[in-house]
């Protein structure tokens, strides 16, 4: 349950101390604090707030980490969109999966990898662990695509608006990782998370023998793992920049 | 213990109306009597959904079936995909009746799942799903509106409608985020309408009728899926607890003060209108004229009614405008438009100028002969001034370099004219014609020299003396044009001997001078006199090269005239003494003139002259 109820009319993210007047940002960053456990939430805040720049500053070329944050999560959302758009057109063209009696099906190359399945795990977890996922998944969803790429040309009956898309996806998944990283080395900057690269180090081991098992899959059964992986980005994504801010409780 | 289940499941038919049991008779009284509920069915998963991807529960519906056999004993089963069993639901009740409410604990989210709906060993229905699939938020709460404004004519306003979204979602941390349609609709209207779906939890309302009541409806979706949740409960929108004394509730069905405006601004543009047409003046001072073309420094009315002179004293103002026909001076001027325009067809007309017009001109020179071209020989501007005893109306020849002007042109106009008859000499290679032409040439020999003096006495200065140095001796049947009274009357010279001209003994026989061809070289014309004036036994004649008389000069020609005089002194005149002049009697234009022969026959047919000269043949028919 949320320690307070803000103005749920605002964007998902939550009200960002860097956007507000410096005074009352301060204030914000005081009332946290009582709460116990939350001092090194509060000293991140007081990074933060060392390097905010308002929203309204002229001369301020710095970004936030919300900023940042809420970059990398319209650009999920955004992937997670067309890959639901690029399923639904792959259905029509691929016969739907039978509703067997049996065990549920659907292996997708990413179902071996630990990741928290609710929100509450969710904000368990450390938060480098959380960002170590995220950059995981993003990573282990590379080389798939690409060979998917390549193989869904071949497909005629297709239209070109699908295989559009799906180069698309593989562009933006990309540039993704590519964001999410600027925000990983942001907020290692800035003593949010610690500097692990242990985990880095391990995820790179483990995507060579995913992308094998990928390329195993169908075309529908990868589009279908592919926008369920990346629903899971973006609430991951979500969570952590909640996580982030400590005054909304998350 | 399923098995007879199993076996009975087999042997049934639906048909969606009744039961029928495949007993191998399917009559219809079979069908009836059995059809004792119209919907059979086995029992159903209807729907599995999560609210807020937290939770989800699934519901089902009983089946009609199961009435009729044993008890109930339901059960929904569910099975992960890292499960390896099926598990019975955690909850029946919390959901209501015939659903499974799976809590925090037992939902993952992200994970396949299938929900299985199972009596014992009968499976009923099954479903497999993954919960962040199934999403479908609860409707948002708390809806109210507000009015922003009322349109001036009270008619339309704008309302505010705000809501809070559904509790259960976490909007807030932004596990989830939420998309609003709101739908509205007049309460007697049977379509709603719809507004795109927006995440702000505020959407205004534009243009609704005050005087009618609305409703609206909300639902809400998870953003990135398709499927909406449920509506929420129906707000009413009702302008009547703001006061209605400034509502209209009618429309207004016709406009009828616009028609009356209309109708009145129409009208008073129509009588405006009248009113201009009937006053010119008015009429000017709204719609001036428009400026005709017109010529600076003409008026049109004096064109119509003015004198001549008038007119040509403002046309000639203008410049290029000649003023021939009112201008004294014209026959100078004539001179010049027919010089520099050397056509033959000219001729006729220039011959018509001269005789025709002649009461019109005031000049004193001597006309040409009809029988000759009009135009070169008419007077000739080298004669000196001195000599202007015969007529003092030449005055308009005062000018020596006009005369040689005049002269040049003339000149180059008989020269052209030789080198044409040249051109057409060598063309004639038939012997014959040139015989022929020899024998036109001698006699047109005899009209040259009076041509040839005619041309020099027509020139400005005309002076008897030459007029009278002119003939020959078989040419005392032509008239020499000596003046023209101002009345208009042709004063005819008498006849003349022939002028001695400039001869040049050659080249002279060899020129065929076609009776046709009414220009020609005065100095051919000369040399030919010479020649044959020479060849008759005439006074030598003064030899001069016709080149260098390519212009005549008021000395050289006076010196001529001086030495025709004399040669024409020292002649023995053995012609018969000619009249001097025959008076015209009858001018036929262009055909001719009719001669008053005085000393000579009266020629008893009038010659048509075909341009204006006489052809030897008519001429000798006339004279003896």
């Amino acid at each position: 349950m949320p320690a307070y109820i803000g103005d749920a009319g605002d964007s998902p993210a939550p009200v960002d101390p860097s956007r507000s007047a410096p005074g009352s940002g301060l204030r914000r960053a005081m009332a946290p604090a009582r709460a116990a456990g939350r001092a090194g939430a509060v000293a991140a805040l007081a990074l933060l707030w060392l390097l905010v720049c308002g929203p309204g500053d002229s001369g301020c070329h710095l970004l936030t980490v919300a900023d940042l944050f809420d970059r990398v999560i319209r650009h999920s959302g955004r992937i997670h969109s067309l890959s639901t758009t690029l399923y639904t057109e792959l259905e029509k063209h691929f016969p739907p999966r039978d509703n067997e009696l049996g065990k549920p099906a659907r292996k997708c190359h990413t179902s071996g990898m630990l990741t928290p399945n609710g929100k509450e795990y969710a904000q368990k977890i450390p938060r480098e662990e959380l960002t170590h996922l995220i950059l995981k998944l993003l990573q282990a969803w590379k080389e798939p695509l690409s060979h998917f790429n390549q193989h869904i040309e071949h497909h005629q009956e297709l239209p070109d608006d699908s295989l559009s898309k799906a180069k698309q996806i593989s562009n933006m998944v990309h540039e993704l990782k590519t964001g999410v990283e600027k925000v990983t080395k942001k907020m290692q900057s800035m003593g949010i998370i610690s500097n692990s690269l242990n985990g880095m180090a391990s995820s790179e081991g483990t995507g060579l023998s995913i992308s094998n098992e990928a390329n195993m899959m169908s075309d529908s059964d990868f589009i279908h793992c592919f926008r369920r992986d990346s629903n899971k980005v973006q609430s991951y994504l979500k969570i952590l920049k909640c996580r982030i801010m400590p005054e909304n409780s998350c | 213990m399923g098995t007879p289940w199993i076996a009975l499941r087999t042997q049934l038919l639906f048909n969606g109306h009744g039961l029928v049991v495949s007993d191998g008779s399917c009559s219809r009284t079979s069908q009836k009597t059995l059809q004792m509920t119209d919907l059979l069915q086995w029992p159903q998963i209807s729907i599995c959904r999560s609210p807020e991807m937290e939770t989800f529960s699934c519901y089902w519906t009983d089946g009609n079936f199961y009435n009729l056999t044993a008890p109930r004993t339901i059960q929904l089963l569910y099975m992960k995909s890292i499960d390896e069993d099926w598990k019975e639901c955690p909850d029946y009740i919390t959901s209501g009746e015939n659903s499974c409410y799976f809590n925090v604990s037992y939902t993952s989210i992200w994970v396949p799942y299938c929900v299985r709906l199972a009596s014992k060993n009968q499976v009923f229905d099954q479903k497999c799903f993954s919960v962040d699939e199934i999403v479908l938020p609860d409707p948002p709460v708390h809806i109210n509106w507000t009015l922003l404004n009322t349109s001036q004519t009270g008619i339309h306003a704008d309302i505010q409608v705000r809501w809070d979204p559904p509790p259960t979602a976490d909007v807030q941390k932004g596990w989830i985020t939420l998309e609003y349609e709101l739908q509205y609709k007049e309460v007697n209207e049977t379509k709603w309408k719809e507004l795109t779906p927006r995440v702000s939890t505020m959407v205004p309302l534009y243009s609704l009728k005050m005087g009618r009541d609305y409703e609206i409806r909300l639902r809400s979706r998870q953003q990135t899926s398709e499927k909406f949740g449920e509506f929420s409960e129906i707000v009413y929108v009702s302008f009547s607890q703001l006061g209605s004394e400034c509502v209209r509730s009618e429309e207004i069905g016709f406009p009828w003060f616009l028609v009356v405006t209309f109708g009145a601004c129409g009208l008073a543009v129509t009588v405006i209108l009248i009113v201009l047409s009937k006053q010119p003046r008015l009429k000017m001072l709204i719609f001036p004229p428009v400026p005709v073309p017109k010529i600076k420094g003409i008026d049109p009315d004096l064109l119509k009614k003015g004198k001549l002179d008038e007119v040509n004293s403002i046309l000639a103002s203008h410049g290029d405008y000649k003023t021939k026909l009112y201008n004294d001076d014209l026959w100078v001027e004539f001179i010049e438009l027919d010089i520099e325009d050397p056509d033959e067809k000219n001729r006729v007309s220039d011959t018509d100028r001269l005789l025709s017009e002649d009461h019109l001109k005031s000049h004193s020179c001597l006309g040409a002969k009809d029988d000759d071209s009009g135009r070169a020989s008419c007077c000739e501007p080298d004669i000196p001034e001195t000599d202007f005893s015969a007529s003092d109306t030449c005055d308009a020849i005062s000018d020596s370099d006009q005369f040689k002007k005049v002269t040049e042109k003339e000149e180059d106009l008989l020269c052209l004219d030789r080198k044409d008859e040249e051109e057409s000499l060598a063309s004639f290679a038939n012997t014959d014609t040139q015989h022929r032409h020899m024998n036109t040439q001698s006699e047109n020999i005899q009209l040259w020299p009076p041509f040839a003096e005619s041309t020099d006495s027509l020139r400005p200065s005309v002076h008897p003396q030459i007029s009278n140095q002119n003939s020959l001796t078989n040419t005392d049947f032509y008239a020499q044009v000596s003046d023209i009274t101002p009345a208009g009357r042709v004063v005819l010279s008498p006849g003349q001997k022939s002028k001695v001209g400039r001869p040049q003994r050659e080249g002279c026989t060899e020129q065929n001078f076609t009776i046709d061809n009414t220009y020609f070289c005065e100095a051919d014309v000369k040399k030919c006199i010479a020649v044959t004036s020479h060849e008759e036994d005439e006074p030598h004649v003064q030899e001069q090269s016709c080149n260098e008389d390519a212009y005549f000069t008021t000395e050289s020609l006076t010196t001529t005239g001086v030495n025709l005089g004399a040669s024409t002194a020292e002649t023995p005149i053995s012609e018969m003494p000619v009249p001097d002049y025959t008076s015209i009697h009858i001018v036929h234009s262009p055909q001719g003139l009719v001669l008053n022969a005085t000393a000579l026959p009266v020629p008893d047919k009038e010659f048509n002259m075909s341009s204006g000269y006489v052809s030897t043949d008519q001429l000798n028919k006339i004279m003896p």
